[in-house]
């Protein structure tokens, strides 16, 4: 616990905004609920601000709390996952920004059907890089549901991409 | 670049799923709120101080008010009690001077 440490709200926003908003978007499917999401989240921090401890705790904290509110909004706007799908694919995967990765996009889009706690645990994993442990102490769940998430979300995913992208796997 | 084994398949989620850079305007939208919210939060302070300072003033003003009635009654009560006692005094020494006089009249019989 480094209480030298002093949290500088503006700075955090700099270091943090693009990770936020990445999970929320990958979350929600939504960039304007993304947006939203981000904004409250970093509103949020600073109504905290003065129980932050650290830099790495500010990480874990916004991690967690970016997860907590996208899942709410997700509760809340009951968003089917292949209108999801869709929606990514045509905001997010073309017009925003041009990707060199194709193949990655639509995996991403893909991604964005899945049941989100399995998309959850591999948001964390794949954008994060979190481990499982990691992952179970930011979901706040038990290690052995992130690890199932984990499995069955890529094994799905994996089906998914299967059926879904054929023209990458044969073309290339 | 195929999806046959999970560590390439693993490979292109990684790839697929970097983080993308915030939607410009998103750090200003973000102080522009927390500005507003200091400030309304600054008022809401203000305004609960203004509140706590005017519920002292009042409670003292209806203190004080019921204090100085009450003070008030005990005085009316203190001048009645005195009054009584005055007015048995009287009596007490018309009764006294009756007394005498019924003495001396039964010595003269």
């Amino acid at each position: 616990m480094s209480h030298d440490w002093q949290p500088d709200f503006e700075k955090l926003v700099d270091e943090h905004q693009s990770m936020v908003f990445s999970l929320a978007l990958r979350m929600s499917g939504d960039r304007g609920l993304a947006e939203e999401i981000a904004q409250d989240v970093f509103l949020e921090l600073d109504r905290n601000l003065g129980r932050i401890e650290s830099p790495e705790h500010a990480l874990n904290w916004l991690r967690r709390v970016v997860m907590n509110r996208s899942a709410d909004a997700l509760r809340r706007q009951r968003v089917r996952g292949i209108d999801l799908w869709v929606e990514m694919d045509e905001n997010h995967g073309a017009q925003y920004e041009p990707r060199s990765n194709p193949l990655g996009a639509r995996l991403e889009g893909l991604l964005a059907t899945l049941p989100s706690p399995q998309r959850a645990a591999l948001v964390l994993r794949y954008q994060e890089g979190l481990t499982p442990d990691e992952i179970a102490a930011t979901l706040e769940s038990p290690l052995a549901t992130v690890k199932s998430n984990l499995q069955r979300g890529l094994k799905l995913l994996r089906a998914k991409a299967e059926s879904h992208l054929k023209e990458y796997i044969r073309g290339t | 670049m195929g999806l046959e084994s999970m560590d390439d398949f693993e490979c292109e989620l990684q790839q697929g799923m970097l983080r993308r850079p915030a939607p410009p305007g998103l750090k200003r939208k973000i102080m522009a709120r927390k500005k507003a919210l200091d400030s309304e939060r600054t008022h809401h302070r203000v305004v609960f101080w203004q509140r706590l300072a005017a519920s002292i003033v009042l409670c003292g003003a209806v203190g004080g008010g019921v204090s100085w009635h009450n003070i008030q009654e005990r005085r009316k009560g203190e001048a009645a009690r005195e009054q009584v006692m005055v007015a048995l005094r009287i009596a007490s020494h018309l009764l006294n001077q009756m007394n005498e006089q019924l003495a001396e009249h039964n010595e003269e019989k």
